[in-house]
């Protein structure tokens, strides 16, 4: 167990050092969280659509870009071939790659939410700040399945022609059910409403959580070759 | 009396038979160059 | 195991079936336009209706026996087993394309709307979308074992994806409920409808095993002279 634990641990750190090393990935997908937040802002009749009823698509939306933005870079470092090999070939435990992966890419989405999320608050002068903390732990649950998958997808079009293209083509179907449950549980977060009101949300987030995860986890030794 | 809508009824069968005839040419045109492929 | 004689005979065995669910076809469209008498509310364009139906279930179809074999091969790990699934997904892309574009169709003058975001449409378009992300992830991966896990991957995702599509959209509806819309009630069909919507279902049924057993014959003889090549070569 410790071992696992440390070789996720390992991989995380690698991935996101590496990312560090740069930061490219990381701060375009900040540059562009603002530029879509600012141009959904200015893409309604503000006399029909306030900026709070605009405001949780807008983050939905950014935070997925953002999202996919990041996957591809992580899995960037291994279309070196020798890079995938390596990993393959040293102690860590195989299951260890799935999960330090997982990990890498869901601290580095993250970090984009949690400074985009006061960042949206700020440029939709949106009331509730108290909420905050609410929205981003929604925020991060609904993350959590998606970079699974992402993890998962982007493993398969690492070293794929037109790689970019088919990891979002693929991914973003997935991003369908938690975008949407998200929206809808940030909306009423935004407007006051108690938890309560949103349960079926919250449920259907916790049940693609569940199931994604294990899926993925499951699914990634097939998407490394022998 | 029924409402008018005819031409709906004449694109959707239209648009059907075009889709399913479209897809077993592009069928029968691939197998053949495979199977001439196969014989050479 | 896979040769090039038993894939030309499956082809034509394919071809034939094709052959005759087209002459069904036929007999279809001339017994629905003609013979079938026109709904009294709807007019001529529920008629559009004995080629949806019979198009979504050939789709779901599709799509259920892609899925299904997906995680079979992944248990199994026979490539047959992925060279069916890769053409029932291509069988049901045309499929799908069918569906999607009558159901508008129909809709427009029946309901009042192109497109409704209802939790069967929705689910109908992403359904589409994975289709087509599955049949570009087969063309962009080159070696044919990686490529028949890959999809299997995608496959399996995707079938546990749909659900989700669906809950979603129902959540959302009951919580949203839609003005009222105007649908189509769905009444207990007089005889002469029922006869002809049985024999539209058949007909897509037989169309997709004919072109399903010839796209499959297709692929075991690309694969085959693949390897010819390959050994050739190498």
């Amino acid at each position: 167990m410790p071992d696992f634990l440390r070789g996720v641990v390992l991989i995380a750190a690698k991935d996101l050092r590496i990312e560090w090393r740069t930061r490219t990935a990381f701060v375009s997908a900040l540059a562009f969280a603002v530029l879509v937040l600012a141009v959904i802002f200015f893409s309604r009749d503000p006399t029909l659509v306030s900026a709070n009823a605009i405001a949780p698509g807008a983050l939905w939306v950014t935070f997925a870009f953002a999202t996919m933005l990041g996957m591809h870079r992580a899995f960037g470092v291994e279309r070196d071939r020798h890079a995938l090999d390596g990993l393959l070939l040293s102690p860590v435990p195989r299951e260890a790659i799935f999960w330090g992966k997982w990990l890498g890419n869901l601290l580095f989405v993250a970090g984009i939410e949690l400074i985009g999320l006061p960042v949206a608050f700020l440029f939709y002068d949106l009331p509730g700040w108290s909420r905050l903390p609410l929205v981003a732990v929604v925020v991060l649950l609904a993350t959590v399945a998606f970079v699974a998958v992402g993890t998962l997808v982007g493993a398969m079009t690492a070293r794929t022609r037109h790689g970019e293209l088919l990891l979002v083509l693929l991914l973003l179907p997935f991003l369908f059910p938690p975008a949407v449950a998200g929206v809808q549980i940030t909306a009423r977060l935004l407007e006051g409403r108690p938890l309560s009101e949103v349960a079926g949300w919250l449920k259907l987030i916790a049940a693609f959580d569940i199931v994604f995860l294990a899926l993925a986890s499951l699914l990634f030794p097939a998407t490394l070759d022998e | 009396m029924p409402p008018d809508n005819g031409a709906f009824m004449v694109a959707a069968y239209v648009v059907t038979a075009a889709v399913v005839l479209g897809y077993v040419v592009s069928l029968a045109l691939r197998l053949r160059d495979e199977r001439r492929r196969a014989r050479n | 195991m896979m040769t090039v004689e038993r894939a030309n005979r499956l082809a034509r065995v394919g071809q034939v079936i094709t052959m005759v669910a087209l002459a069904g076809l036929v007999g279809v469209y001339v017994r629905a336009l003609e013979y079938t008498p026109v709904e009294r509310m709807q007019g001529l364009a529920q008629k559009i209706f004995y080629l949806h139906v019979p198009a979504a279930w050939a789709t779901f179809l599709a799509f259920g026996i892609a899925g299904f074999l997906s995680v079979l091969y992944l248990w199994l790990k026979d490539r047959r087993i992925d060279l069916v699934a890769e053409a029932s997904a291509e069988v049901g892309v045309a499929l799908s394309i069918i569906l999607l574009t009558t159901g508008p169709i129909w809709g427009k003058p029946i309901w009042g709307t192109w497109w409704t975001w209802d939790a069967r449409l929705t689910s109908t378009l992403f359904l589409f979308l994975l289709f087509v992300g599955y049949l570009l992830l087969r063309g962009a991966v080159t070696d044919p074992v990686q490529r028949a896990r890959f999809s299997a991957v995608i496959g399996v995702m995707g079938l546990a994806l749909i659900p989700f599509i669906h809950m979603t959209v129902y959540l959302f509806r009951t919580l949203h409920p839609d003005p009222i819309i105007l649908k189509p009630s769905a009444p207990s069909l007089p005889g002469a409808m029922l006869v002809t919507l049985l024999a539209s279902f058949g007909v897509f049924t037989l169309l997709y095993a004919g072109l399903v057993t010839q796209r499959y014959a297709l692929g075991a003889l690309r694969e085959l002279r693949l390897e010819r090549e390959a050994h050739a070569a190498g």
